[in-house]
């Protein structure tokens, strides 16, 4: 049976004291908005409507749930009061912040700040395979500066990808999205799919997943730095496992970017989650390290692959 | 406090799980119990189940946040644990009253007191040696002590699963006390079934868990355990922590930290086998009202200063 996509609020829809303006974006489990507060500022507004359990027509507002599936549909609520129980807790620049939280329509919805700006994953769209070094270090270093404080409140992110990090106009990055945060001592199965993103979820998202750790969030680091370089993501995890395609940043960018960032990107990359760094510090220690050698020195080498090897040919 | 735990229990080669463990900690103490229920009783797992979940209780209603006679605790709640068996028993008309092995170990200002009753056994852990273990209560154990038969020979004796002491059964059950144990940065406690040391000697535990991030490691010994213990072994339990006191960078990002918790706080961490256990997926009406003021006065908490 082809799933129904749910019909967004209507625009100009008055939710307690927002104006609803648009939709943002649509995912499987809520819908995003853009609204206002009654002082007219931008605001965020995620709608917690999973789409295989719930079912708003056009021009309803209450989503119909059948009665079989009332128990999974409070089930997923908990799930949404878990990242908005996180993220309350997290006040930090590099991550996005809770402003309230509410009930109506027979659901709940959290009101998290906007900000003017892109997703990751834009930017790389746009500028596809000419990210410099500059701007990934400068990103990433920030962006684990979030991170860190989310794995230090025992939290995971479990989802992080280029179009849930979100750049601020002055390229300053948001970790945004917790849906698939779970507080790392919880025991629980997950009745509803697990979610992840095929490229950027580690391998241990795959399996049983009991060795989800801070290196896990590192996988997807990895992945989306890999994603910056290469313009899209790199092969799933699982088909790694089966069948490891993945060409090494090493390989693929060499002398177009530093050895040292290409080494630090298949780090993160490794298959075996001991093989990771195990800690965002030791990543983040590991980035802002300046590369030592001055042949690494990511402006020095001109970006076209091919004439730097017939220079170094004509050099020798 | 500050510590790293893990526990985990596999089926090894039986047809059900009869062993039962927990953790659960306040502010300022940890309890762990692992239990074995008796499998030649009937309802070695239901004794098993009464044992640790009277411990754990009586932490939740005692851990102030410090249990304030440590061995008395244990004591205490272990010999109630006893009794519940036996009202049990009673109160289904069983013939014979179901029987668990028990050790439990409670950690406070970073000493450790532990108690057993049975062959389930507590290792202290330092530097990759065995610094400190209990000593069953199996006849293979005094026939060993007494030079009658040798280490070996007891590993393999058709008898060594037999114990003289278990909460539950008509015999008030014997139960030895640890003395008061510092612990220091690094130690792990492991609390285990046979089915783990019956293949797993406690040096070689002692030796993998050295300068290890439990969480990462204990789950590939309960495995290892298993296939040693073959088609036919028995059911494998832990419960391991590493005490980790101290403020140091560099604990591992899985420890747990109690500092944050009100004194009034109890975390508890009970395992159940078998069955898979009933998601509470229904949120009532309340439940919902309380989440969403949970989450608003936290969030009313971290933006007040902005």
């Amino acid at each position: 049976m082809a799933q129904q996509a749910n019909h967004p609020l209507p625009n100009g829809y008055q939710l307690e004291e927002y104006t609803i303006e648009r939709q943002l974006s649509l995912g499987g489990f809520s819908i995003v908005y853009l609204a206002q507060d009654a002082a007219g500022v931008d605001v965020a507004i995620k709608e917690y409507l999973p789409n295989s359990l719930a079912l708003r027509t056009e021009g309803q507002t209450c989503p119909v749930i059948a009665p079989e599936h009332l128990g999974a549909f409070r089930y997923g609520m908990k799930c949404f009061f878990e990242e908005g129980r996180a993220l309350a807790k997290l006040s930090h620049p590099n991550v996005v912040r809770v402003l309230n939280f509410f009930r109506a329509n027979e659901t709940v919805y959290m009101v998290m700040e906007y900000e003017h700006g892109r997703t990751l994953q834009e930017f790389i769209i746009k500028h596809k395979g000419h990210i410099s070094e500059r701007f990934i270090r400068g990103v990433f270093t920030r962006m684990l500066n979030g991170l860190r404080e989310v794995h230090s409140c025992k939290l995971l992110h479990l989802d992080l990808k280029p179009s849930n990090i979100y750049l601020r106009t002055d390229n300053s990055p948001v970790l945004i999205d917790f849906g698939a945060a779970r507080q790392t001592l919880m025991n629980e199965q997950p009745i509803l799919k697990p979610m992840y993103t095929p490229g950027f979820a580690s391998p241990e998202h795959y399996g049983s997943r009991k060795d989800l750790g801070p290196w896990s969030d590192i996988y997807s680091v990895g992945a989306t730095m890999y994603a910056c370089l290469a313009g899209g993501a790199p092969q799933a995890a699982d088909a790694r496992m089966a069948n490891d395609e993945l060409v090494p940043a090493m390989v693929r960018w060499e002398g177009q970017y530093s050895d040292h960032l290409l080494e630090i990107i298949d780090w993160c990359l490794s298959l075996n989650h001991l093989y990771r760094p195990q800690s965002v510090l030791s990543l983040q220690k590991t980035l802002v390290t300046p590369a030592t050698n001055a042949a690494d020195a990511p402006v020095a080498k001109p970006p076209d692959n091919w004439v730097n090897r017939l220079v170094d040919k004509l050099r020798s | 406090m500050k510590f790293t735990i893990y526990q985990g229990s596999l089926q090894g080669g039986r047809a059900n799980n009869e062993d039962r463990i927990a953790y659960c900690y306040s502010r300022e103490a940890l309890l762990m119990v692992v239990a074995d229920g008796m499998g030649g009783h009937h309802f070695g797992e239901i004794a098993a189940q009464i044992a640790v979940q009277t411990l754990t209780e009586a932490f939740q209603r005692e851990a102030r946040p410090e249990i304030f006679d440590p061995f008395r605790f244990l004591q205490r709640s272990m010999s109630n644990a006893h009794y519940a068996i036996l009202d049990y028993s009673l109160a289904h008309k069983l013939d014979d009253s179901p029987r668990t092995t028990c050790v439990a170990c409670l950690v406070q200002d970073s000493i450790a007191y532990w108690a057993h009753s049975g062959d389930s056994r507590l290792f202290l852990l330092r530097s990759g040696k065995v610094a400190a273990q209990t000593r069953d209560h199996s006849r293979i154990r005094l026939l060993v002590d007494e030079g009658v038969i040798s280490q070996d020979q007891a590993a393999t004796h058709p008898e060594r699963n037999k114990v003289y002491s278990c909460l539950g059964g008509d015999v008030s059950p014997e139960i030895d006390f640890s003395r008061k144990t510092p612990l220091e940065r690094g130690d792990v406690l492991l609390l285990c079934t046979d089915g783990l040391w019956g293949v797993m000697p406690g040096e070689e535990l002692a030796l993998a868990l050295k300068n290890v991030n439990l969480m990462q490691v204990v789950p590939g010994l309960l495995q290892e355990a298993e296939v040693r213990g073959g088609p036919k072994g028995d059911n494998l339990s832990v419960v391991a922590v590493c005490w980790e006191q101290g403020y140091q960078e560099g604990g591992h990002d899985s420890a747990v930290s109690t500092q944050m918790m009100s004194p009034g706080e109890v975390t508890t961490k009970l395992e159940e086998f078998g069955r898979q256990s009933g998601h509470k997926m229904e949120l009532t009406e309340e439940e919902i009202e309380k989440a969403i003021i949970e989450i608003r006065s936290t969030i009313e908490k971290y933006n007040s200063g902005k």
